[in-house]
């Protein structure tokens, strides 16, 4: 992953090519093995943006065996892992790589500009939403509300939140809020209210930045004798409800127990088994309604479970460990910084955030307003 | 009635009929034929399935289910309002309906509040549906 911030005097292609070629690098392999991509090619002109597979042949010389997306919104490149997961089982693609990038003049919430991304994110609803003057934080700000009410989860349980992954931030040079050090419960208290209940430090960063996974079989990664391999043992989707008049509650959402018990289910193994987890946390509420939804604590006692810093490293369950979107990076896809950090930890290269002696992972993603989720149990193997 | 500058609605012909009933002042929800289910937003099917169903008049009364307080707003048109309220509301008919809570300082609404619809025509052809504490 490249540098996470302001790449907005970059051209978004050249970005695009140093971190697929970073990654491809990482794994002793070159962009002539690549026969798989997830997601968009880099920028171009005309049908480029249409066609992405063909697009990157163009690039490579070698014509691509599979090309997929999903529409799992910010967890579309992490969650689209499963399907490359796929493709490589049935013999589809031998290496997929799974590319984000935000960088250049990008409009919206891959620009560098935060007016034009606030309000560009504001309408990612329907109209019976935005009319009112909503904002992507007052979307979840009526969740962390309706949570307060029924479960008694206190503003300060959602800033232990922020606090354990600024912790982490702080150990990950290329994070975007790391430098800016630790803060406290009261500092996340007393930040200023941006949609009550949420304030300033419950809410994700808006910066740019590019990151890149390659996946490939494992027995091809021990051959190979570079790193220790990473498998993917289960994956799993959840399409909720999209209006959030149709959904039953908004204390929550089924399509992330629906995406974490098929996930689960599919690794044979136990929430209790995972040793770190990365959920996406494009608020602190977000953290904490994933938990729950993902099973690693009953309805309801998601503020209990991080409240005793549960989450931090060193914790029961250290998540987001790179400091998440809320002090890592929110880039683009930014599902998949998730993963990456899942990958350093279970390779035991995340230096001094280390969670030590970590054997299972567990990736949870969000699209829209968690709408649609995704969930994957990783292994260091 | 100075120009209106936040958001509008986009108006296709399955959503038309509502926004009319906001026009007259009067909302109007469907109302499947089959399960008798009252449905917000406007939708092409009922979940029992039956795609008839009957604009039907609502008394315009509910509850405050969610709410959140937006002091940092999507647009300068809607920041010159802030901090104001947005609420999910269940109507006594069933569904849940979102609009701001006026009349009312923020710091008054809670989770439970009695509320009813009131209507403010904004621009020639655009009526809104906002809630008001009732009583
Ligand atoms: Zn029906």
């Amino acid at each position: 992953m490249t540098k996470q911030g302001d790449l907005s005097d970059r051209l978004q292609a050249d970005v695009y090519w140093e971190v697929v070629k970073e990654a491809l690098d990482d794994a002793g392999l070159s962009l002539s093995d690549v026969d798989g991509l997830i997601g968009s090619a880099p920028e171009g002109l005309g049908i480029r943006a249409s066609l992405p597979g063909g697009a990157f042949t163009d690039f490579t010389g070698n014509p691509l065996r599979f090309h997929a997306t999903t529409n799992i919104g910010a967890s579309a490149q992490s969650a689209g892992m499963g399907l490359a997961a796929m493709a490589i089982a049935h013999g589809l693609a031998s290496v997929v790589v799974i590319p984000t990038v935000a960088a250049g003049q990008a409009p919206g919430y891959a620009g560098a500009d935060r007016n034009d991304a606030v309000a560009r994110m504001a309408q990612l609803g329907s109209p019976y939403e935005y009319l009112w003057g909503t904002t992507r934080v007052a979307d979840y700000a009526v969740v962390a509300r309706r949570h307060m009410h029924e479960y008694g989860t206190t503003e300060e349980q959602l800033a232990e939140i922020a606090v354990a992954q600024r912790l982490g931030a702080t150990l990950n040079p290329l994070s975007v809020n790391g430098r800016r050090g630790e803060i406290t419960i009261e500092d996340v208290m007393t930040s200023r209210p941006i949609a009550e209940p949420l304030k300033l430090l419950d809410c994700c960063l808006v910066n740019q930045g590019a990151g890149c996974v390659v996946m490939t079989r494992a027995s091809d990664v021990r051959a190979q004798g570079k790193h220790v391999p990473v498998v993917m043992l289960g994956w799993g989707e959840g399409h909720g409800y999209l209006d959030p008049c149709k959904a039953p509650s908004l204390a929550g959402f089924e399509g992330g127990r629906v995406a974490a018990d098929a996930a689960f289910g599919m690794a044979g193994v136990t929430r209790d088994d995972i040793d770190v987890a990365g959920i996406s946390d494009h608020f602190t509420i977000n953290v904490l309604v994933e938990l729950e939804d993902a099973g690693f604590c009953a309805k309801g006692e998601g503020g209990a479970f991080v409240e005793n810093q549960a989450t931090r490293i060193g914790g029961r369950l250290p998540v987001n460990t790179d400091g998440g979107f809320l002090s890592n990076s929110h880039a683009g896809s930014c599902g998949l910084f998730t993963t990456i950090e899942l990958v350093r930890q279970l390779r035991h290269d995340a230096g001094p955030r280390q969670v030590e002696g970590a054997q299972l992972g567990y990736a949870h993603g969000v699209g829209g307003v968690s709408q649609v989720q995704y969930g994957a149990v990783y292994g260091r193997a | 009635m100075a120009d209106y500058e936040k958001l509008r609605p986009e108006i296709t012909p399955l959503h038309e009929p509502f926004w009319d009933s906001v026009k007259r002042h009067q909302v109007e929800l469907q109302r499947c034929d089959s399960c008798g289910a009252f449905r917000f937003i406007p939708t092409e099917l009922c979940r029992c399935g039956s795609a008839a169903s009957t604009w039907t008049p609502i008394a315009g009364t509910g509850e405050v289910y969610t709410y959140t307080v937006v002091h940092r707003a999507p647009t300068p048109a809607y920041q010159a309002e802030a901090p104001y309220v947005i609420a999910h509301v269940t109507v006594d008919e069933g569904p849940r309906m979102i609009s701001v809570v006026v009349g009312c300082d923020p710091t008054d609404v809670h989770i439970g509040m009695p509320v009813t619809l009131v209507y403010e025509d904004v621009a020639p052809d655009l009526t809104l549906y906002k809630f008001t504490p009732a009583g």
